[in-house]
């Protein structure tokens, strides 16, 4: 067998190991080690290039920033912040039709700007929100369809960990990656926003309203959230300013969230290891996909699968909107059920090149940014999609009494806001990259 | 014998979890190292200066963590899967997918800690060091070992824990994998 052939026989077979409930690294590190093994025809460069591989492919500065973000997700849920920003959403909304459930949504986009991931966002917002909305009459379907939705938003408002990895596997700069989601996190936030009015006056009896608070009430909870905004602008601030690297910004907003943790006096030994566990898990999960992925791709690179795709693709002459429409669709499908991380580690080293040979009108830098938002959202979409969304499955564990074929209708008009949002961000590549444009 | 209430279960699981936190203390160690030079290179003016070799010890400390939280996340099998398809295939043949799959992780572990051995010896032997610090990289390597034996070990525990359950019919806790 020619390497070429090899090398497409090997996404399938990733694919049939992963659909066996092999973890996701390990199907495309044993992928990676046996199609190197079979193309160069003995096993000895893949042997010696395992001699470093695995402890280079850890011991990454650029990749330090994801344990680093992790860190700090997890000071920021038992500093308590997640409490006075649903407070201070719900003051300045609770008294509008639908109000309390978009004050999970502000507080989650709030949460999103201190957290890099999606689950943890959901769950300590899901432990916050739920029992509020519960309290006001908010219908199972509509709290933990909003709860869910509202969660992907940690991702998406930077920092992220997903545009972390998509930067490191694209060589793209993570600052400027990081302004180009911010508009889309923003809308994203609005989307939901969005639907929930919608949602409670198509859906009668489905969510109640709070007393009006008084202006003072509503600045001075809005007050007690600035811990948040300091960490948000120390971080982001630090990276757009080129003060920090990446990793620097993520150390320091650990640093802030332990600080902040401390003052809210919920850091003993217990919760201190608690972190670190829930860190470990966490880290250990995504650097053996990573891993896989480096396996998988020396494999790919061997067999020249990705250069004859991507030249392949320049010579037929596709319409690039077709193209990028059947990639998203992929996408879509595909994030119904696999996880995020994975499906960008796996098909980012294949499709970006693919795309990158394609002409939008957008040079390469801004391409890399704009490919990659749009990539992040639809990938995450895949967390409140049925029937496999981890989101879902978190926020309807929190919610007793809520069945989740609730859970999952009342998160499908939130699904609808992600579709016509992704839409609306592929036809006006300018929407994600103004930003970009207007600070460098 | 391979039950996480067994003396041989708590012994593994007590290790695993050991390691994971003293990977957890180097992150927060981490942090406050890289706090500390930044504020160094921030007052430059005052005399002070950045840490020397800050990035190195990022990088060494990053080895030695990531190893050490391998064999607590798969202890408690956090690592991503799709189970979408499997979850019609009925409790005993789940059980007996878990222990193939796990035998997959044996061997990985396995190779993984038997190839990173042979790589500490070549820097043990060439007596390669960190450009600034001159650190020897054959104790970073020694630090990673730490972890990836650790997670060898676990892996043929997990291993005995699943096919355990296969033998008696008994499905495991389940659990719907890592996601971000």
């Amino acid at each position: 067998m020619t390497p070429l052939m090899l090398g497409f026989l090997g996404l399938p077979a990733v694919l049939i190991l992963i659909f066996l409930r092999v973890p996701i690294g390990i199907a495309m590190l044993g992928v990676g080690i046996f199609g190197s093994w079979l193309i160069t025809g003995s096993f000895n460069p893949v042997a010696a290039q395992f001699k470093n591989l695995t402890y280079s492919t850890f011991a990454s500065y650029s990749l330090s920033v994801v344990p680093l973000f992790l860190l700090m997700g997890q000071f920021a849920t038992l500093g308590g912040l997640s409490a006075g920003l649903f407070n201070a959403a719900a003051a300045w909304l609770g008294h509008k039709k639908g109000g309390v459930a978009m004050a999970a949504i502000g507080a989650s986009a709030g949460f999103g700007a201190i957290c890099g991931s999606s689950l943890a966002t959901a769950a300590t917002m899901g432990q916050v929100a739920l029992p509020e909305l519960k309290k006001y009459g908010y219908s199972g379907a509509l709290s933990t369809g909003a709860v869910a939705a509202g969660g992907t938003l940690g991702i998406l408002i930077p920092p992220s960990i997903i545009l972390v990895i998509f930067a490191v596997l694209t060589e793209q700069n993570i600052a400027k990656l990081f302004m180009g989601a911010f508009v889309p996190g923003i809308l994203a936030a609005i989307g939901y926003i969005i639907v929930i009015m919608l949602y409670v006056r198509m859906v009668p009896g489905s969510g109640g309203v709070r007393e009006r608070l008084p202006y003072s009430e509503r600045f001075r909870a809005l007050a007690r959230t600035w811990p948040v905004l300091v960490v948000f602008l120390l971080v982001i601030g630090g990276i757009y300013a080129g003060i920090f690297t990446p990793t620097e910004a993520a150390a320091v907003g650990a640093a802030g969230t332990f600080i902040i943790a401390l003052a809210a006096r919920s850091l003993d030994r217990k919760t201190i290891m608690e972190a670190c566990l829930a860190t470990a898990s966490a880290t250990a999960m995504i650097f053996l996909i990573v891993l896989g992925a480096a396996a998988l791709n020396s494999f790919l690179a061997l067999s020249q699968v990705p250069q004859v795709m991507a030249a392949w693709v320049g010579e037929q002459g596709f319409n690039p909107w077709v193209v990028m429409i059947l990639v998203l669709i992929f996408y879509l499908v595909m994030g119904c059920v696999m996880d995020s991380l994975s499906m960008i580690l796996l098909t980012v080293p294949i499709i970006f090149p693919m795309m990158s040979v394609l002409d939008f009108g957008l040079t390469p830098d801004e391409f890399g940014i704009w490919f990659g938002i749009i990539v992040l959202i639809v990938v995450e979409v895949g967390l409140i999609t049925p029937p496999v969304g981890m989101n879902l499955f978190i926020i309807n564990s929190m919610s007793s009494g809520t069945r989740l074929s609730e859970t999952y209708r009342g998160v499908l008009p939130f699904v609808a806001s992600d579709l016509i949002r992704t839409i609306i961000l592929v036809a006006f590549p300018a929407i994600t990259l103004w930003l970009v444009w207007l600070l460098y | 014998m391979f039950r996480d209430e067994s003396p041989l279960g708590r012994t593994v699981v007590g290790l695993a979890r050991m390691l994971a936190i003293a990977g957890g203390l180097v992150l927060l160690a981490m942090v406050a190292m890289i706090v500390i030079s930044i504020i160094g290179r921030a007052l430059l003016f005052i005399g002070l200066k950045p840490i020397t070799g800050d990035y190195e010890l990022v990088s060494i400390g990053m080895g030695f963590a990531v190893f050490a939280f391998m064999p607590w996340a798969h202890l408690t099998r956090s690592h991503a899967l799709v189970a979408l398809v499997t979850d019609s295939f009925g409790m005993r043949a789940n059980n007996w997918i878990l222990v193939i799959t796990d035998v997959m992780m044996v061997v990985a572990s396995w190779f993984i800690a038997w190839r990173l051995y042979f790589g500490m010896m070549d820097k043990f032997a060439y007596r390669e060091t960190t450009l600034l610090l001159r650190f020897p990289l054959s104790w970073a390597y020694a630090m990673a070992f730490v972890g990836a034996v650790a997670l060898a070990v676990v892996a043929v525990y997990v291993l005995g824990r699943s096919l355990t359950c296969a033998l008696r019919g008994e499905a495991e806790p389940k659990r719907a994998g890592g996601e971000l």
